[in-house]
């Protein structure tokens, strides 16, 4: 890998801004992500003036505006000053994020907005989960054998159990262990807690995933505000959030050509260079947001991100290392199982909490203990067509 | 348990103009593969010049930049590697009992379709040997279907 990260600039989060996730009925796609922008200008204390360049993530294949990104620009006031659209499927939050970092990083804008946001309301479900199903390889998937997001990681979680003995129940406390943070998240879909007899108990989708091993189809926006060094300097902020190290990768849209069934190597290698460029190791991580769609994807997260060897993300759920105050406080926003998952925004959904997380911002009962200020977001498209790893760092 | 607090905000809405999309997907290339599968064969490509071989099929090979690959006819049994059973079943797929869905290791590939002859996914083992065959599930639609072997 040429890297190149000693001659970019640093970058820090200066503002952050989310809506309340669920279904959101009441408001279009515009009007939502608004209520990110506002409020992440707002903690950012700018104003649309102060921004240089906005990126706008939206996968946009559910919403009846199908090229959002001016008018969702536009309605924010920032007309003049972008968009550049940015879509990376489940994963497009970090893409946007990194995008933004990119721009300031560059010397080309000192001030960056970037705003995810998606509609997954607007057409009923089927519709939605027809979308959904077709993502990554239509003709050889969905069209050939009838294939779902759900069905893909399924067939991980199969093969996860038969080599490493991962059971049903440890899926299950994914989701009970997310939904009792989302049940304290006051912008969370679901804010209620579930039992692991609830969980094994539910509907199953596809075996060995069930409705509460699924994250749900939601509305959502999320933005945040970056700046360069100088930047943050001259403004004066009192507590910026670092971009300390950002890795991307992808992985062939062909289940059967991937090497293996038990973890995604896109996101072993996104976090390998999010790390190095870092300067850290997994063990210096100390509160993580992670792509949890479904309840198998947190435990090989923990795994591929290297917070417990390969094959024992179950049993690292099962002791509790992945709660609130264990050895990584992983989803305390509820995650995407219970906190919601509209595509665009969940990224920044997890650089929004990462950051109220490292600022020490929430209340008793949702903030992280923390000693070294390492955070991390990890951002996944389809089952590791693509993810994206950023570190930040008080 | 306590109640279930969801956030679901609705407001009055107006219908959009409905907008239908079907697609004619171009196969001139992997022709080969549907007319074969057609006869009961699964077939890949394979590059003539790097030995690569391609499943699903190509035509153009991108570590060597060739083209006009190989047709090659892969082995008839193998070994699942993993599987799921699809309760919620997709667009264009209702109509069908939930089905099983197995990726197996065939020769020098891998290759995905339905697992047959087992009722109960939980009877099913990664490692099981199966035999491969294809069968129409439907009217004129072709799946790869395993069977224990």
């Amino acid at each position: 890998m040429m890297d190149r990260a000693e001659t970019m600039r640093r970058v820090a989060v200066i503002g952050v801004g989310h809506s309340t996730f669920g279904v959101r009925g009441d408001v279009t796609l515009q009007e939502l992500a608004w209520e990110a922008i506002a409020e992440a200008l707002k903690d950012a204390g700018l104003t649309q003036k102060d921004i240089e360049v906005s990126v706008v993530g939206v996968v946009g294949t559910r919403e009846y505006e199908l090229m959002p990104a001016v008018p969702v620009n536009d309605y924010a006031g920032l007309t003049h000053v972008g968009p550049i659209r940015v879509e990376a499927a489940c994963a497009t939050g970090l893409a946007a994020l990194t995008t933004a970092h990119n721009y300031v990083a560059s010397g080309m804008a000192d001030i960056a907005l970037a705003v995810g946001v998606e509609k997954m309301t607007e057409v009923d479900t089927a519709t939605s989960l027809a979308v959904g199903g077709r993502a990554g390889n239509y003709l050889w998937e969905f069209h050939f054998v009838g294939t779902t997001m759900p069905a893909q990681y399924a067939l991980y979680a199969s093969a996860h159990m038969a080599r490493f003995g991962t059971t049903e129940e440890h899926m299950a406390l994914v989701a009970v262990k997310n939904h009792r943070h989302a049940a304290r998240n006051p912008k969370a879909h679901f804010q209620y807690e579930v039992t692991v007899e609830e969980v094994l108990g539910s509907r199953p989708v596809a075996w060995p995933i069930k409705l509460l091993d699924s994250s749900p189809i939601s509305d959502g926006a999320a933005a945040a505000v970056l700046a360069s060094e100088d930047a943050v300097r001259r403004l004066g902020v009192d507590v910026p959030v670092w971009v300390s190290g950002i890795g991307y990768s992808s992985e062939t849209p062909n289940m059967v050509r991937r090497p293996h069934y038990v973890g995604l190597e896109a996101t072993v290698r996104a976090a390998a260079m999010a790390y190095k460029r870092a300067g850290i190791s997994p063990t210096d991580v100390e509160v993580a947001e992670v792509h949890d769609a479904f309840t198998i994807a947190e435990i090989m997260a923990y795994e591929d991100l290297g917070f417990v060897e390969k094959g024992m993300g179950g049993k690292f759920v099962a002791e509790g290392q992945s709660d609130l105050g264990g050895k990584v406080s992983v989803n305390v926003s509820g995650g995407l199982k219970g906190k919601g998952h509209p595509l665009a925004a969940t990224g920044l959904s997890m650089v929004y909490e990462i950051v109220k997380q490292l600022r020490e911002e929430r209340e008793r009962g949702r903030q992280a203990p923390l000693k070294r200020y390492v955070g991390l977001a990890h951002n996944v498209a389809g089952i590791g067509h693509q993810a994206y790893v950023v570190v930040l760092r008080r | 348990m306590s109640e279930k607090r969801t956030v679901k905000r609705q407001g009055p809405t107006i219908d959009s103009i409905p907008l239908i999309y079907r697609h004619k997907i171009p196969i001139s290339k992997t022709h080969r593969f549907w007319q074969g599968l057609a006869e009961g064969r699964i077939r890949a490509t394979r590059c003539g010049t790097c030995g690569s071989i391609y499943f699903p099929p190509q035509d153009d090979c991108p570590r060597c930049m060739a083209s006009g690959l190989e047709w090659v006819d892969l082995p008839k049994r193998g070994t699942i590697e993993a599987f799921t059973k699809v309760y919620a079943r997709p667009q264009g797929y209702e109509h069908f009992d939930p089905y099983i869905v197995a990726i197996v290791g065939v020769g020098d590939a891998r290759i995905i379709g339905w697992l047959m002859g087992v009722e109960d996914e939980r009877n099913v083992r990664v490692g099981m040997d199966v035999e491969v065959d294809v069968v129409e599930v439907g009217p004129g639609k072709l799946v790869p279907v395993f069977r224990p072997a």
